[in-house]
């Protein structure tokens, strides 16, 4: 978190406030209601949206446009002494300096940056509402026990831990008996381990308040489960909260999947990943900006527009914005 | 208030040793390159490189192992070589630190002197272009990959390969005593690009703690008894707005001294997390272990602190 | 120009070299240009420091383990071994510490070495060199605190060296303070006398180095003494880490003030050179071309050769000979233990392309065998014809000569459907990393499912390609280049089936071919110019048609140095400026 993502901390904080009271069961008109008035937010969904459709049908999207595959090797683009020819009519965002079209790579780019992001987002989430959810419950032994957990991999340089686990697991066979193959799957684990301890405190939080509710209290003397009690009676009303945080930390998981292959650390060549195509960038920037200026900018905006859209939730979801 | 402190500093020394023994279990167990190899030769036998595993203790088992790193971590507050360059990994961190100090407190400077102004008067002219422009700015900043903003300014304004050369760029740092006045003009760069996401958040934050002050009763009650609206601002407001910014922005120093990777390797400064970072692609286990530890000291003392200052404003925190 | 640690390796990036006579290059080489010429540096101007910038730090400063190409460089400046190169001529050793040629027996088993008197450490020790100094600088090359990487290699011959463990070695002797006498094993002397341009017998002084030895491992090169024009700058007891040497950071020397002119070829010019480690080469290449008393001691990009080699001709040097770099294909395990198959992909890869991305015909030859033009039997093994070997004919690939392999090999279609799925091991860092793409390109056109895994070259021997039950099928950036004027030292250790080790083996391609290895074994015994190149000539044509690794260019490195700076290219290296004859106009 040291570097790719300084806003985690802000944010936990002001997801926390938002949500000290938690919301009624039912707002979602309302939240559709301001949803739908927030043009900003909307604008940024349907960019999302675009954004996953291209991801999607990036082949299709790169054969509508005439480029070749985003593993295709150009020879006849690269000159004698091995310099890529920049932006023309046969490849409109140029190419790398091994010939490969530069526009094929960044829309197939999208893919590995959604991927990661919205899978390891989702998996950061269940590991921390699951933690959170436990820890805040149970509170006791199981509490200090989790709770210490989460301190001690917020004392981690969270992105040095991305990176050993990252160059551990890319070996071979992976690590986790296995299970953690290398490539894609190495860096959305890596992302959710690094991404769950700050939605498991806010979960906890929320938890430790709700669990003296009165409709609580009035189910465990109806003799509920305690299994029960937290899916059905605590798990709704963290809905809300769980939401907007997710979507505020989903930019950030981008982020580090790419700050991660920046660091020659995330998915493996040649599948293309804007992290990837900006390490390479930047051995050349200064003649070959194209490498670095398209894909950047691809990455920007992904992360503008989910960062926009987490802010349009978050400002629909929470009880106190007037309106 | 003394116990308090005295439970925080133990659970901090606590979690060192745990997060030594993660370091340890991450690094070690899993494969990293073999130290005997390192230094052996193309042709040295089976049985030289087992007197040199003998020579560096790694034919112990592995929990002896970290219990002899412990045991000279405590002792002698000797946190081994280096398997690479063979140096003492102290000298290291001792080298690199001041790098990552300039870096750091340079930025920290730049982004709150940036945020707290940017942060109020957008909450206070709150709609008008100031404020659109400002969070638009913060949210553009927030979405930033420093890495890429890095690579951009270098290509702006770098002295070397810059379209305007303003500025050094990347490798030009100097150390302050060296030449003070290189080292300035060295770090401007690397400030701004690794304060403008900070600057970002921060802004952002203020604005809406601001924003939630400013509708407090109390404030209210300042303008209602006729306080001018300058004086309620930057008087009531701004003090209790800030102290959330202020409290996060220790933390984030004591996450920034533990190595800023990115900055550091784009604009090529000797500094910890590039140590660090090297360390982990040469496989260097001891030096692995001497920069995450470093890292962790400084998260763990900046928490500690932040919580002190914060049980000392309310006693009601020493009690949980 | 990455620097593989102690274990050095060698790759283009590493270790020693040499390119036999420049004549010899100039009439064998068929593309690209040259940039500036060579130059002996006589009549260079006094004084002046010079600014080396690197991106790698040295392995290593102590003589005894040092292994890798900067490293060679700067302690070709510090310390005086027994015999040298003079920097435009790789071929021939001249005597350094040496007082004359060296004495080989009849039978070849005995070395008798006399050393010039006259010459002192630098301080804080300050005394006279002798033989003894020497004995120990090679005996503490087998002290595992030391652990020289070519110890056993090229001393191993040496009467007692395979029991040696640090203490002294029978078959060295010092029958007095000037003489050295070598006792071997097998008639040996020849390429003994040879291996001593490697710094391992540079002289420790054993009463100020034990102590240091003692430590696991060797704090020597901490406080590491000179016998050269220049030393690390030090402390007053002799410590240099800190003060000459800053890991990761910098190295400092300055003259050598026991040192003296008189008997000693090196002209040092230079009143001090500083080491700035760190940059990346992108940046310190271009403060280079523009700047003033600066060498680039790190391949410049592509972009950088081609802006030098159009524009700054005279600031750009091409070293002849800087070796060869393969792709190596994992013999020992399927789908590579098919000899079809190796051959397919051979015929498949764009070996003109993997040049290419390096800077292009400027930056060397599309090889097609091993030995590498400048080296003793290049011409034997076909020079720049090859060796007539089909599938390495057209450096641009063959498509059709590598389908008719595949069907050789059982795939009828052309395409592997063996479902193995083969495990690329590479170096990060442009331009490596996109030669490890073309070769994975080229895999995956065969139909091949691969994995590849980019890593710093350290990890890709040590822990990869060096270790067979790391079980990696393909290790398309590995290279080698020679140590010495022989050709033993490109083929023996790279292609010896006995020198397949379960860790930290150099024989990567795990060749393990019996007549290659009855050959080699009677051309290590070979005496003679003319018949060891033909003998290993031989080896070089035997050992490509296995296929089990593909040459795909022969280096010539380029090295780029400030407008003012007469950079005289160490040809026995990579042809990097040689410290001690460089100078500033």
């Amino acid at each position: 978190m040291s570097v790719g993502a300084p806003g985690l901390l802000a944010q936990e904080d002001r997801v926390e406030r938002a949500f000290e009271t938690a919301l009624p069961r039912s707002p979602w008109q309302l939240f559709r209601a301001r949803l739908r008035a927030d043009k900003v937010a909307l604008a940024a969904l349907g960019t999302i949206v675009a954004l996953v459709l291209i991801a999607i049908f990036a082949p299709l999207v790169v054969k509508l446009a005439g480029a070749p595959g985003p593993n295709v090797q150009d020879r006849s683009a690269v000159d004698a002494f091995g310099t890529p020819l920049g932006p023309s009519s046969g490849h409109i965002f140029g190419v790398d300096p091994l010939g490969r079209d530069v526009f094929s790579r960044t829309v197939y780019g999208a893919r590995v940056s959604l991927l990661v992001g919205i899978v390891g987002t989702g998996v950061a989430v269940l590991l921390g509402v699951t933690v959170g959810l436990l820890a805040g419950y149970y509170r006791g032994w199981v509490d200090t026990l989790l709770s210490r957990l989460v301190d001690v991999v917020l004392s981690f340089p969270v992105l040095l831990l991305g990176i050993g686990i990252a160059s551990a697991c890319s070996l071979g066979n992976g690590c986790v008996a296995g299970a953690v193959t290398p490539g894609v799957r190495t860096v959305i684990l890596v992302v959710a381990l690094v991404s769950w301890t700050s939605i498991a405190r806010i979960v906890r939080g929320q938890v430790l308040s709700l669990r003296e509710r009165e409709f609580v209290v009035a189910a465990r003397s109806l003799g509920a489960s305690n299994r029960r009690i937290v899916l059905r009676e605590i798990l709704p009303n963290l809905t809300a909260p769980i939401i907007v945080y997710s979507s505020l930390l989903l930019p950030q998981t981008i982020l580090l999947e790419a700050a991660l292959s920046f660091l020659g650390v995330g998915v493996a060549p040649p599948t293309a990943s804007w992290g990837w195509m900006l390490a390479d960038a930047a051995d050349n920037f200064d003649t070959q900006w194209w490498y670095m200026v398209f894909p950047g900018a691809a990455l920007l905006l992904t992360v503008l527009a989910f960062n926009l859209l987490g802010d349009g939730l978050r400002d629909a979801l929470d009880p106190r914005t007037e309106r | 208030m003394a116990a308090y402190i005295l439970r925080r500093v133990l659970w901090g020394v606590v979690l060192l040793v745990l997060v030594s023994l993660l370091t340890f279990a991450i690094f070690y167990v899993l494969p990293s390159a073999d130290p005997a190899q390192l230094r052996a030769g193309r042709d040295a036998s089976p049985a030289t490189l087992h007197q040199i595993r003998v020579s560096l203790g790694l034919d112990k088992p592995l929990t002896v192992q970290y219990w002899t790193f412990l045991k000279h971590l405590v002792l002698h507050a000797d946190l081994g070589y280096s398997y690479f360059s063979g140096a003492s990994v102290g000298s290291l961190l001792l080298d690199r630190l001041p790098a990552t100090i300039s870096l750091t407190l340079g930025a920290v400077v730049i982004w709150l002197l940036a945020a707290v102004p940017l942060g109020v008067v957008s909450a206070v002219r709150r709609g008008t272009w100031v404020d659109k422009l400002t969070t638009g700015g913060a949210l553009l900043g927030v979405s930033m990959p420093v890495y890429w903003l890095g690579l951009v300014a270098l290509y702006l304004f770098a002295n070397d390969i810059g379209k305007l050369p303003l500025l050094p760029g990347a490798g030009s740092y100097v150390p302050f005593t060296h030449d003070p006045w290189k080292w300035l003009t060295s770090l401007i760069l690397p400030w701004l690009v690794l304060a403008s996401t900070f600057a970002a958040v921060y802004a952002r934050l203020l604005r809406g703690n601001m924003i939630e002050v400013l509708s407090e009763d109390y404030v209210r009650t300042a303008r209602a008894n006729g306080l001018s609206e300058r004086r309620v601002v930057w008087r009531h407001g701004l003090r209790a707005a800030v102290t959330p910014l202020v409290t996060l922005a220790g933390l984030d120093v004591g996450l920034l001294l533990g190595g800023a990777v990115l900055t550091e390797t784009v604009f090529g400064i000797p500094g910890i997390g590039r140590l660090n970072y090297d360390a982990i692609t040469h496989a260097d286990y001891p030096l692995i272990q001497g920069t995450v530890l470093l890292a962790a000291i400084f998260v763990i003392v900046a928490n500690i602190l932040v919580d002190v200052a914060y049980a000392y404003l309310d006693p009601r925190v020493r009690e949980t | 120009m990455r620097r593989s640690a102690n274990r050095a390796l060698s790759l283009v990036s590493l270790c020693i070299a040499a390119a036999i006579a420049l004549s010899a290059c100039g009439s064998s080489t068929t593309t690209g240009g040259t940039g500036a010429s060579a130059d002996n540096g006589a009549g260079g101007h006094r004084g002046g420091s010079l600014t080396v910038l690197t991106s790698q730090d040295m392995a290593s400063l102590d003589p005894g383990i040092t292994y890798a190409s900067l490293d060679l460089n700067v302690l070709a400046a510090t310390e005086r071994t027994l015999y040298t190169y003079a920097p435009n001529d790789p071929s021939n050793i001249a005597p350094d510490l040496a007082a004359g040629p060296p004495q080989i027996s009849p039978d070849g088993r005995t070395l008798t070495v006399k050393i010039r008197s006259g010459v002192r450490f630098g301080p804080p020790v300050n005394r006279e060199v002798t033989s003894r100094d020497v004995a120990y600088a090679i005996e503490r090359g087998f002290n595992p605190h030391v652990a020289n990487p070519y110890a056993s290699t090229y001393y191993g011959d040496i009467v007692g060296a395979d029991r040696a463990t640090g203490g002294p070695i029978p078959g060295i002797q010092t029958p007095d303070d000037h003489t050295i006498v070598f006792k071997l094993t097998r008639p040996t002397a020849s390429l003994l006398a040879q291996a001593t341009v490697l710094p391992l017998d540079a002289p420790v002084p054993p009463e100020y180095a034990k102590p240091f030895d003692a430590k696991a491992p060797s704090t020597y090169a901490n406080n590491v003494v000179s016998t050269g024009p220049y030393m690390y700058a030090a402390d007053r007891g002799g410590r240099v880490l800190g003060t000459g040497y800053v890991p990761g950071r910098s190295v400092r020397l300055v003259r050598n003030p026991s040192w003296s002119a008189g008997g000693d070829k090196r002209p040092a010019y230079l009143n001090a050179i500083t080491i700035e480690i760190g940059g990346s080469p992108t940046v310190s290449g271009r403060q280079v071309l523009a700047g003033r008393g600066l060498v680039l001691a790190d391949s410049p990009t592509p972009e950088l050769v081609k802006r030098a080699y159009l524009h700054n001709r005279s600031q750009i040097y091409f070293s002849p000979g800087a070796g060869t770099n393969y792709a190596a294909l994992n013999t020992a395990i399927a789908p590579f233990d098919d000899a079809d198959l190796r051959k397919a992909v051979a015929a498949e890869l764009d070996r003109q392309q993997m040049r290419t991305v390096r800077g292009g015909a400027v930056v060397g030859d599309s090889g097609s065998h091993f030995l590498y033009p400048g080296v003793l039997g290049f011409e034997q093994a076909g020079g720049q014809q090859g060796t007539g070997v089909d599938f390495l004919a057209n450096p641009q690939g063959d498509r059709a000569l590598a389908a008719r392999y595949m069907k050789a090999a059982g795939y009828p279609s052309g395409k592997y459907t063996g479902g193995q799925t083969v495990q690329i091991v590479g170096l990060a860092g442009a331009p490596d990393s996109d030669d490890a793409q073309i070769f994975q390109q080229a895999l995956q056109d065969l139909g091949f499912k691969t994995t590849l895994k980019l890593v710093d070259s350290t990890v890709m021997y040590a822990r990869f390609c060096g270790l067979p039950k790391a079980r990696v099928q393909a290790c398309p950036n590995v290279g080698w280049i020679r140590d010495f004027a022989d050709p033993q030292t490109v083929l023996d250790v790279a292609f010896n089936g006995n020198d397949i080790f379960p860790e930290n083996n150099p024989n990567w391609p795990q060749l393990n071919d019996p007549a290659i290895n009855r050959a080699m074994a009677r051309a290590e015994l070979t005496v003679g110019t003319q018949q060891r190149a033909n003998a290993w000539g031989t080896i070089d044509r035997m050992i490509t048609a296995t296929a089990a690794a593909i040459p795909w260019l022969w280096d010539r490195q380029p090295n780029i140095f400030a407008a003012n700076v007469r950079c005289v290219p160490e040809l026995w290296n990579q042809g990097h400026c040689d410290f001690a004859y460089t100078s500033l106009k």
